[in-house]
């Protein structure tokens, strides 16, 4: 008898702990934000720095820091009595079954007015159907896929750009750059991952590429996170193509860099399709190999003159998470600079006068750390005024090098050397 | 495509091969040994990477340094987690099967979490290792130096091994896979058996991470990619062979470099399923099995 009655006081206070937490947490007034990343698993760094990234803005938000852009004065959301965002996360373990039940898990249980996510394209396409169906807003901070806001999503609203703008800035630049220099690019190879990420962003590198008369001279599809690459990297070296394009996640950039190298294999030139080539350990891991590889990229970390808000956010981010802000994570924040805005012009958390709220977006570029021309969404709910920049790593670091209005280096560019 | 386009993709896959056939021989011996599938073999994988990065940090010393310190380490770990959690396993009295399954199963997402506790999700490597980022050519071939250094410990080790069997331990362990009641009549201590050999077969694992973390990136999730493989390179050995582990590791890397170059490099997995599959349906036990 005394056993079965430790068992159901065990059992009780095990049952209450939770509801204790959470009425212990929940300050009257706090509005309540979830954010889905993958934070155990292949791709758990990136979800860490996207978590420290967040807090860091919902820091800027709720604090007094004085950033020289929106809601930077701090103080909380002045419309809601100075309510404080507080942010509730949750982890998809980069898996798209995970990442749907834990935005269920956010709706039902945690009443969150809104979700952020989450990295990779495929547990964004799981989140935004739950949301969808509970009609709460999805803000995608930094899932570059196109097809996820055309599938005629209600309440999915994208801040970066998608891989067709992204895209389209690369081929652009390769346009400029061939005139420049004289020497086009006739042709591209194209490698990616498997997932929605990779094979998106391969359909749109084709359909550019014959728009603007490049021959892809290999279009490979790889296993993501497999042992080797080895043998991909033969192809690539075989077809030996003017410019390779590369969509792939840290793992497998690490992978492909020193499989060429070893292979004896150096492209004259590499614009990658940001992800895993803007990530501090693909550096860290390929050293002097990542010289001259160029990517996409949402966000300039040299674009300070343009955006003075980068330097002290920056610093307060780097004491956070221990280094600089990225492509990635500084799309986290403008995220939560965005949403944040549109609940506070909302008054309420309220999910139709929320979306309303978002939907009539409009940010001055400069009010943001992002180098774009600012924030409004088209009916998809996706921002067209995202305008994204082409980098490359010169003496190791990340440099700005399109468009040349706001380069801050002059590109290399070995194409027809 | 050229002949030497073919003659390369194959060298690369015997490489990568002998080190799926060191991860897996590890793995084969505890299972032959007693039956028990280690479902954390994959992380002690990645611990060995971890260990191996970690002395490479402190020292700087290289491969010399790192290998005998992690495989004494990767042998204690062995050990341990025999004594500590196996052996209690086996003791149970019901559903024997499914608490040797959960043991090490629980074992290994608690390492996972661990390591990420500890070191951080970020991706490591190697970068300035005297073995890192270079190559030999020979005839025309790239053969990174790292893969080959890797490929020529995995077959000293699987000769290590060999011996090992041929010596009085050996004849234990392969008495004690015979007929574990019997034996303890003849004086061997079946415990103390089964302790050297999950030292033994984590020892494997240890020289595999440690040759593996000269060209590979570690993560806490390094070893689910390479484990998969490993399981499957048992079963299409066959359980227990050291020669099938071999055999097998070396098979599932030419198919999956043939596949890629020949067929879709996202279809390179399935090519190693499919000669699974086909062992399966011809010789159940696998190509060397006995059982």
């Amino acid at each position: 008898m005394p056993t079965l009655l430790r068992r159901a006081a065990v059992a009780l206070v095990v049952t209450l702990m939770p509801l204790a937490w959470t009425s212990s947490v929940r300050a009257a007034g706090d509005v309540v934000i979830g954010a889905v990343f993958p934070l155990t698993g292949n791709a758990a760094q990136v979800g860490i720095d996207a978590r420290a990234a967040l807090e860091t803005e919902a820091e800027i938000i709720n604090g007094h820091h004085d950033m020289p852009m929106l809601l930077g004065a701090g103080g909380g959301l002045a419309q809601l009595g100075g309510a404080h965002v507080r942010l509730v996360f949750a982890d998809s373990q980069n898996n798209p079954q995970t990442a749907r039940a834990e935005a269920e898990r956010l709706i039902t249980q945690d009443h969150v007015a809104a979700i952020i996510g989450s990295y990779t394209s495929a547990t964004a396409a799981t989140i935004s159907q739950v949301t969808e169906r509970y009609q709460v807003p999805y803000i995608s901070a930094d899932n570059s896929s196109p097809s996820l806001t055309e599938r005629g999503l209600h309440w999915i609203f994208r801040t970066s750009p998608t891989d067709v703008m992204f895209t389209g800035a690369m081929f652009e630049f390769m346009q400029a750059i061939g005139e420049r220099t004289g020497h086009k690019a006739a042709s591209v190879a194209l490698i990616y991952e498997d997932s929605i990420f990779g094979s998106d962003s391969a359909a749109v590198q084709r359909k550019d590429a014959a728009a603007a008369g490049i021959r892809v001279a290999a279009d490979i599809r790889y296993r993501a996170n497999s042992p080797s690459l080895s043998t991909e990297v033969e192809r690539l070296h075989a077809a030996d193509a003017d410019v390779l394009l590369p969509s792939s996640y840290t793992s497998d950039a690490i992978l492909l860099m020193r499989a060429m190298h070893e292979s004896g294999y150096a492209p004259r030139a590499i614009i990658a399709q940001d992800a895993g080539f803007v990530q501090q350990s693909f550096l860290d891991a390929v050293g002097p190999l990542a010289e001259g590889v160029m990517s996409r990229s949402a966000f300039a970390l040299d674009a300070t003159r343009a955006r003075p808000a980068i330097a002290p956010v920056n610093a307060l981010f780097h004491a956070r998470a221990g280094k600089d802000l990225n492509d990635l994570t500084s799309r986290d924040i403008t995220a939560l600079q965005v949403l944040a805005d549109a609940i506070g012009r909302a008054g309420t958390t309220q999910p139709e006068k929320l979306r309303a709220a978002l939907a009539a977006t409009r940010i001055d570029g400069a009010q943001t750390i992002m180098p774009w021309r600012g924030v409004a969404f088209d009916d998809k709910g996706q921002n067209s005024e995202a305008d994204p920049v082409i980098q490359q790593i010169q003496g190791g670091t990340w440099h700005t090098v399109f468009p040349f209005a706001v380069a801050t280096a002059a590109p290399v560019w070995n194409v027809g050397k | 495509m050229t002949p030497v386009l073919l003659l390369q993709v194959m060298a690369l896959g015997l490489l990568t091969g002998l080190v799926y056939a060191l991860v897996a021989a590890g793995l084969s011996l505890i299972f032959g040994l007693m039956d028990v599938v280690n479902f954390a073999h994959g992380q002690f994988l990645m611990l060995a990477m971890y260990a191996a990065f970690a002395v490479h940090a402190a020292s700087g010393v290289g491969v010399a340094l790192e290998l005998p310190l992690v495989v004494l380490l990767l042998f204690v770990l062995g050990v341990a987690t025999y004594r500590g959690l196996i052996a209690r396993a086996l003791g149970v009295a019901t559903n024997r099967g499914m608490v040797q399954i959960f043991v090490t199963f629980g074992l290994g997402i608690f390492l996972t979490g661990a390591a990420q506790f500890v070191f951080g999700g970020d991706f490591r490597s190697i970068g300035d290792g005297m073995l890192a980022n270079r190559s030999l050519i020979l005839h025309g071939l790239h053969l990174p130096l790292a893969q080959v250094a890797a490929a020529v410990v995995c077959l000293l080790a699987f000769a290590a091994l060999a011996l090992i069997s041929r010596t009085e331990f050996g004849r234990a362990l392969a008495a004690t896979r015979e007929d574990r009641e019997a034996v303890a009549l003849i004086g061997i201590d079946r415990n103390r058996i089964f302790a050297l050999g999950w030292g033994l077969g984590c020892a494997a694992v240890g020289v595999a991470g440690v040759m593996l973390v000269q060209f590979y990136y570690v993560s806490p999730n390094v070893g689910a990619d390479f484990a998969l493989i490993a399981y499957v390179t048992v079963a299409l050995g066959g359980f227990g062979s050291l020669l099938g582990a071999l055999v097998a590791g070396i098979l599932i890397g030419e198919v999956e470099a043939l596949t890629a170059l020949l067929l879709e490099p996202s279809l390179k997995q399935v090519g190693m399923f499919a000669i699974y599959l086909a062992v399966l349906m011809l010789r159940p036990r696998g190509l060397f099995g006995r059982l």
